[in-house]
């Protein structure tokens, strides 16, 4: 057992969550518009992973991108890691390698407390990835608090790097937001991501 | 039996070989300065890709970046492909995942003979990958000979992202270039590979 085997239904039967969908929780975050060096290959970029059609091409020509953007508009004082094993608690079956966290430590070298973002990255149908990433979420709860370093909310996104969907969890609450994000508002999908970083949404 | 389960002993075994190795096959090549975008880019992206150490941010911030460049400079007319089934001899164990490759066709929707460069991602050491590199430079010679569109040479490189190792197949012959090249010399890596493409290396 590990993340990968969790559908959103497993999920919230494990760990009795309580799921609330609506619509465009995360549509007043304000924008954050990036460099203009990534305006100006991502048109490119998009084309090149949306032709390649692998979950490795998106996350290499798109997701990362944004991530990396991300960072710097953090001015590096965040992290994120990129396919490392997050295993805690075995029993429960949250162990696994993640596609993508962000932490709100700025150290790199090594996962330190909190865990603010999961992203799970697929090649088609995001709500596929919604157990998958829930599970995360409930694995980043429990590290940051044996950390001694809870916080009240922890952030999820699936995407396809041309689509994103985004989750949040608050004690046993997961809210699903309803609105796909295209990356052609990746203003939009950076603020909501610098808001989640803020722990503003 | 697939590409990855090939040491470099066993693929030179299993298709009779014939190696060659050298110091600097690929050094005497022309460099291809990155553009400023690029030598940017990696400046801020290396240290990032070495801190989080994955085979995955690897690729993502270094190897996707060095690759698309390559396509850029020239003027998309050719293209790669990240993460795609390139399965060719199944009895031979000439199947399986490619990390990248590139062919001399533009199409990006669908892999088109001539494929010309393998590129195999490794976390620690390039060296383990050379095996699995050749298997896939092998299948791709097979590949382009039954497409009809053979090409005297085929090349490969296995890559930590901040190490590259170069390697060429012409006929049964095997060159090993053992000198490593440092993604600090990002020119001389561009130029290489851009020889491979022009097919002069």
């Amino acid at each position: 057992m590990a993340y990968s085997n969790f559908t959103l239904d497993t999920v919230r039967r494990a760990f009795q969550l309580e799921i609330v969908e609506s619509a465009g929780i995360f549509s007043e975050a304000s924008k954050v518009v990036p460099q203009d060096r990534f305006i100006a290959e991502l048109a490119e970029r998009v084309e090149l992973a949306i032709s390649s059609g692998t979950e490795k091409a998106r996350s290499e020509l798109i997701v990362t991108d944004v991530l990396f953007e991300l960072r710097k508009h953090f001015n590096r004082r965040i992290s994120f890691f990129s396919g490392i094993e997050f295993s805690v608690d075995a029993e429960q079956g949250l162990t696994g390698i993640c596609d993508f966290l962000v932490s709100l430590s700025p150290i790199l070298s090594f996962l330190e407390a909190p865990v603010i973002i999961l992203v799970e990255a697929k090649r088609e149908n995001l709500t596929t990835g919604f157990g998958q990433c829930a599970a995360e979420m409930i694995a980043a709860q429990r590290f940051n608090k044996e950390k001694g370093n809870a916080i009240p909310c922890i952030y999820g996104t699936t995407t396809s790097g041309t689509e994103w969907r985004f989750l949040k969890l608050e004690g046993v609450r997961l809210h699903i937001d309803r609105a796909v994000y295209p990356i052609a508002q990746c203003d939009k999908i950076l603020g909501i991501l610098a808001s989640m970083v803020e722990q503003k949404v | 039996m697939a590409y990855s389960n090939f040491t470099l002993e066993g693929v030179l075994t299993a298709f009779r070989l014939e190696i060659v190795e050298s110091i600097g096959t690929f050094s005497n090549i022309e460099p291809v300065a990155p553009s400023a975008a690029l030598a940017a880019e990696l400046e801020k992206k290396v240290p990032v890709a070495a801190a989080i150490n994955t085979e995955k941010a690897r690729s993502e911030l270094i190897v996707a970046n060095v690759l698309f460049e390559l396509l850029e400079q020239f003027n998309r007319r050719i293209s790669f492909f990240s993460g795609i089934d390139f399965s060719v001899d199944v009895e031979s164990g000439l199947t399986g995942v490619c990390d990248f490759l590139v062919s001399l066709s533009p199409m990006q929707s669908l892999l088109q003979a001539p494929v010309i460069v393998l590129v195999e991602a490794k976390k620690d050491d390039p060296a383990p990958g050379l095996g699995q590199c050749v298997a896939e430079m092998i299948a791709a010679q097979r590949f382009n000979a039954e497409k009809g569109n053979d090409i005297p040479c085929v090349y490969g490189a296995a890559t930590t992202g901040t190490e590259w190792k170069f390697l060429k197949l012409k006929g049964n012959c095997l060159s090993i270039d053992i000198t490593v090249y440092p993604i600090a010399q990002c020119d001389r890596i561009l130029g290489i590979l851009s020889s491979m493409v022009e097919q002069k290396a």
